[in-house]
């Protein structure tokens, strides 16, 4: 699982649902949409100190910096590691907020060419993200 | 069983707070009291323990009246059959293991015990060494044989592990249940580590400013309030297998066994048996209607 700290920078509240933003650092901020609102989570104030969490299966990479795809959080990241198996490969991920871990098909990351210190965007979709306090 | 009921106007580093708390604990049960600094866990505790004594208030142990201030009850000490565990160890330092433990005999009492607690605790190679000699793990296994020599019913443990690193920790939550279990303790736990308190207890009080703000069970007052998943179970790890660059870990939930994908660094500190929280928002499952 990936980890990272950050405060409540944005709540937008529609009935039940609310979009979170949550700033891990000075360019990075990372949105998540919860059936949770300020009235029934008392985490969610903003300025409030929370972690976010999401899974490495729901990281995806993208080799172009502005690609047309509907997935709001985006990051920029150098491959650092590339572990491969036969059927999923692991890479670990350097960004501004720390190492994201991303796990891929093989297929994928042999299509792609992906290796060690290429440049990439790391991708999250909004509903794969959690909040934790 | 205790039932307790406790009213005291304290004096805190934020000014003046009254703690009001009822507890009803079954006797056998493992409880944790959680909650910030000063929110009144210790104060609580050292009511309990006699130690400290309550404005207004009744404690009653399995029918035996403790302290009832309408009727002027208040016993010693002494006579309540608690044992006491603090985070600093409080042990004589200028003798030996065995001699701290048997100095806390009553008078005419069989020395058994001391061997039974000093087997069940591991400290047979220790027995001669004086406190300054051990680790902070071993010091605090001396003391939890030394609150259990007079074989008290309740006992009690203000945060006894939070000056240990996570694996002596673990440890020790080891022992500590061990005793319970075989002296069947009821016991009070001051902590504020997640992980401790779903492991050990069966009930749990969360204080805030010197009331109960929440009481119930450990996993259900932990997950709901403070992840956002809202697919949340409790369940127990029965297998962890290593596949490619992933592991599986296989948890059954209630009656059934679910599969979970897993990286190496959130199993590390994960065994066959520990309980756990299967987590997912509720964005992604998805509902399959059951033909009848």
């Amino acid at each position: 699982m990936n980890v990272f700290s950050g405060h409540i920078s944005d709540i937008q509240v529609n009935k039940s649902l609310s979009m979170v933003s949550v700033r891990i650092s000075e360019r990075v901020e990372l949105k998540t949409i919860l059936v949770e609102t300020p009235e029934t989570a008392s985490y969610l104030s903003v300025g409030n100190i929370v972690n976010v969490l999401f899974k490495e299966t729901e990281v995806i990479i993208s080799k172009e910096e502005y690609p047309l795809i509907s997935v709001q959080n985006k990051i920029k990241a150098t491959i650092e590691e590339v572990k491969k198996g036969l059927l999923l490969s692991k890479l670990t991920l350097k960004t501004e907020i720390g190492a994201v871990a991303s796990l891929i098909a093989t297929e994928v990351l042999d299509e792609m060419a992906l290796t060690e210190n290429q440049e990439v965007i790391v991708m999250v979709k909004i509903n794969e993200i959690m909040i934790s306090r | 069983m205790i039932e307790a009921y406790v009213h005291k106007k304290l004096h805190t580093a934020n000014g003046e707070m009254l703690l009001d708390i009822q507890l009803r604990i079954e006797k056998g049960q493992f409880v944790t009291l959680y909650g910030s600094s000063g929110a009144g866990k210790t104060s609580t505790l050292r009511i309990l323990a006699g130690l400290l004594s309550a404005d207004k208030g009744k404690i009653v142990l399995n029918g035996n009246t403790w302290l009832d201030t309408d009727n002027k009850i208040d016993i010693t000490p002494q006579k309540r059959r608690i044992g006491y565990v603090f985070q600093d160890y409080a042990l004589f330092p200028n003798m030996t293991v065995r001699k701290n433990l048997e100095y806390a005999l009553e008078k005419g009492q069989d020395k058994n015990i001391i061997k039974e607690l000093v087997d069940i605790v591991e400290l047979e190679d220790l027995q001669d060494r004086n406190p300054e000699t051990l680790s902070g793990g071993q010091k605090q296994r001396v003391a939890l044989a030394r609150a259990l020599v007079r074989t008290p019913e309740v006992l009690l443990l203000d945060e006894p592990l939070s000056a240990l690193d996570q694996k002596m920790r673990s440890k020790l939550q080891d022992y500590i249940l061990k005793l319970h279990k075989q002296y069947n303790l009821t016991t009070i736990l001051v902590s504020h580590d997640v992980g401790e308190i779903v492991k050990m207890s069966d009930k749990i009080y969360c204080l805030e400013d010197g009331i109960i703000s929440r009481e119930g069970n450990p996993i259900t007052i932990f997950t709901n309030d403070r992840l956002s998943g809202k697919f949340q179970f409790a369940g127990e790890v029965i297998a962890i297998v290593q596949e490619e660059v992933i592991y599986i870990v296989t948890v059954l939930v209630g009656n059934n066994v679910v599969k979970v994908i897993a990286q190496e660094s959130e199993i590390e500190n994960l065994a066959i048996g520990d309980k756990v929280i299967v987590a997912s928002k509720a964005f992604n499952p998805v509902l399959v209607k059951v033909e009848e």
